[in-house]
């Protein structure tokens, strides 16, 4: 499996925004994501961060404009394509994080992990503890407070091998100290795996150091 | 395994077990009203392409209308077959063959001695292909060396014997084994010619009402006492392809033929028969089609109920048809389930049928024409179901 290097983005705007002009580093804009850098993305709610994502993720595509992975056009990915690049080279926490309440927190984790046994049942229960939600290992997820959700989602994502890891709004219901916690594990992750981090905020920011910030 | 029943665990979410059990009953009833009406038409049918058998091929005599007072007087009413009449009843899409009567052109007189009772009578012979009969005597030929004629009497003769004239007159009434054994002596004349020669009743037909005896005899008599050379048929015996299509009766009426037949009766019989079995398939096919659409239906609303749960599974990285196969693994266990329930319940009550089929002489037939028919319904149905559940994936995967 080839590393993926580089996501660029050439003149993209939603479908939503068509014959407006915004004041975006992003929208109608050329820009490329390269892999092993740290992005943090600010915007304000409704200029489209969640889209970028599913647009980067391919579970959308109402946008203009092109989006490319190391140079090839992402519109041309079959089914399968985008299957080996969503276990293999792209992680995306979803703002709405998906998480299935029905299911418990290890088994909402693992339904992700065993895709590619990318982590063991060890590891992801030190990172439970990091996270300080190792005692709900078991719980239902649907009983967890929203930022003990957050947690776990961020540890599903992270159980994966992938070259960019897609964080919409990651802590927006974890406090500081968690937030330093979470934050840390991300960047330990993210190094391990020489991949880049794209985080997008309104304005609790993931306490990490980023080579760039860029507004939407 | 336990791995596996977490996704279960999440698909399963939402499946209704009344909606598939009331596909699954639906189905069962449809697709076992296919098995039996197939499995009951080929053990029928079995009769039907017997050639003893009572619902044997029809056959039927036809013969000119005998019309008013032409004929009393002797003259002008010639009853015989023109070739070209033969050769358009040969034409029509309801005659699988067809074969003249061949009558004597000379005489015939029969003596026959009871008890030193000597009783004689003016007689006539026909004559049909062998392969006409409906009965087939071990001793049916003839060899001018050493002459001896079989005939076959229409079985409606001895009855008017026995119980017509015999029981009337007081004379004793014979069995079928008993006339076999009488000695006939039978006179051929004609031509200036005269001969007697030794025969015997070999058989009784149900299908001509005639006194028929082998072709050889007929060939070898007409040449040798006929008066008149190749005389023409007036009767023909037709082999039918469809007994009871109307379309026969039609002819008939158009021509002014008559029909005598030794199962006119259970021609219809047949022919509606037939058309029972393929109303009765239709039904089952309805049924087993509209359970289909309850099934598609269940489905559809069962991916529907479930689609942010598969999208999710989709946006994790699971593909389509991984995620597709619970529920096709699903379908197909159903379906494999209704199909042996059919299955059996069609030999089952096929068991009920075979007895009493056995019981007027009909051997049953192998069901494997009804297991192939069910099989393939099943899975046309299953394929059908999976396609569309794997292209509803992919469609949720674009969303």
């Amino acid at each position: 499996m080839t590393r993926l290097n580089a996501i660029t983005l050439e003149g993209v705007l939603p479908e939503v925004f068509r014959g407006t002009n915004p004041d975006s580093e992003i929208w109608l804009s050329q820009i490329t994501f390269t892999r092993g850098e740290h992005y943090l993305i600010h915007a304000e709610s409704g200029t489209g961060k969640s889209s970028l994502c599913s647009y980067i993720y391919g579970n959308r595509n109402d946008y203009s404009g092109k989006i490319t992975f190391d140079n090839t056009d992402i519109r041309s990915f079959s089914i399968d394509r985008w299957c080996e690049l969503r276990q293999r080279s792209i992680a995306l926490l979803p703002q709405e994080m998906r998480l299935f309440p029905e299911l418990s927190v290890m088994e909402n984790i693992d339904i992700k992990n065993r895709l590619t046994r990318h982590k063991s049942e060890a590891e992801i229960m030190e990172m439970l503890t990091r996270l300080e939600i190792d005692g709900k290992a078991d719980e239902r997820v649907a009983r967890l407070s929203i930022g003990q959700q957050q947690r776990v989602a961020i540890i599903r994502t992270l159980c994966q091998p992938f070259d960019f890891l897609l964080l919409d709004e990651p802590v927006s219901h974890l406090d500081q100290r968690n937030n330093t916690i979470a934050a840390s594990l991300i960047m330990e992750e993210t190094a391990k795996q020489g991949a880049a981090i794209i985080a997008t905020s309104v304005g609790n920011d993931l306490k990490i150091d980023s080579t760039r910030r860029i507004r939407l | 395994m336990k791995r596996n029943n977490t996704i279960w665990r999440l698909l399963r979410h939402n499946i209704s077990p009344a909606q598939l059990t009331g596909y699954a009953v639906a189905n069962l009833v449809g697709l076992t009203i296919v098995a039996c009406a197939i499995q009951f038409y080929s053990d029928i049918s079995s009769v039907w392409n017997d050639d003893d058998s009572f619902l044997s091929r029809d056959y039927t005599v036809i013969s000119h209308k005998v019309s008013g007072l032409g004929s009393l007087v002797g003259s002008g009413g010639d009853s015989s077959f023109t070739p070209e009449e033969i050769a358009d009843l040969s034409s029509q899409p309801w005659v699988r063959r067809t074969a003249p009567f061949t009558p004597a052109t000379f005489s015939v007189g029969a003596t026959l001695d009871m008890n030193g009772a000597n009783m004689s009578t003016a007689l006539f012979f026909e004559s049909i292909p062998d392969e006409m009969f409906d009965i087939r005597p071990d001793d049916w030929g003839f060899d001018p060396e050493h002459p001896i004629i079989p005939i076959i009497i229409g079985k409606d003769y001895l009855s008017l014997y026995n119980f017509g004239f015999a029981s009337s007159r007081g004379l004793p009434q014979l069995s079928e084994a008993m006339i076999g054994m009488v000695p006939l002596k039978i006179s051929v004349s004609g031509n200036g010619k005269q001969q007697w020669i030794p025969a015997r009743i070999v058989g009784f037909s149900s299908r001509l009402n005639t006194v028929a005896v082998p072709e050889e005899f007929m060939e070898w008599a007409n040449s040798t006492f006929g008066e008149t050379t190749s005389p023409a048929p007036s009767r023909l015996i037709v082999e039918l392809k469809q007994p009871g299509d109307p379309a026969i009766k039609e002819y008939l009426a158009a021509n002014d033929y008559e029909a005598s037949g030794d199962n006119a009766d259970t021609g219809k019989a047949s022919y509606f028969l037939s058309i029972v079995t393929g109303v009765v398939i239709s039904i089952g096919v309805i049924i087993s089609l509209l359970s289909f659409f309850i099934l598609m239906l269940s489905i559809y609303l069962l991916l529907q109920k479930n689609r942010s749960k598969l999208s999710d599974l989709m946006l994790l990285g699971y593909p389509p048809n991984a995620v597709a196969r619970y529920y096709c693994i699903l379908i197909a266990g159903i379906n494999a389930a209704v199909l042996i329930a059919a299955i059996g319940i069609m030999l089952a009550s096929g068991c009920m049928w075979h007895t009493q089929l056995v019981a007027i002489g009909v051997q049953p037939v192998a069901p494997w024409t009804a297991i192939a028919v069910t099989t393939a319904i099943i899975a046309v149905i299953t394929a059908v179901n999976i396609l569309s559940i794997r292209r509803t994936m992919v469609r949720y995967f674009k969303s």
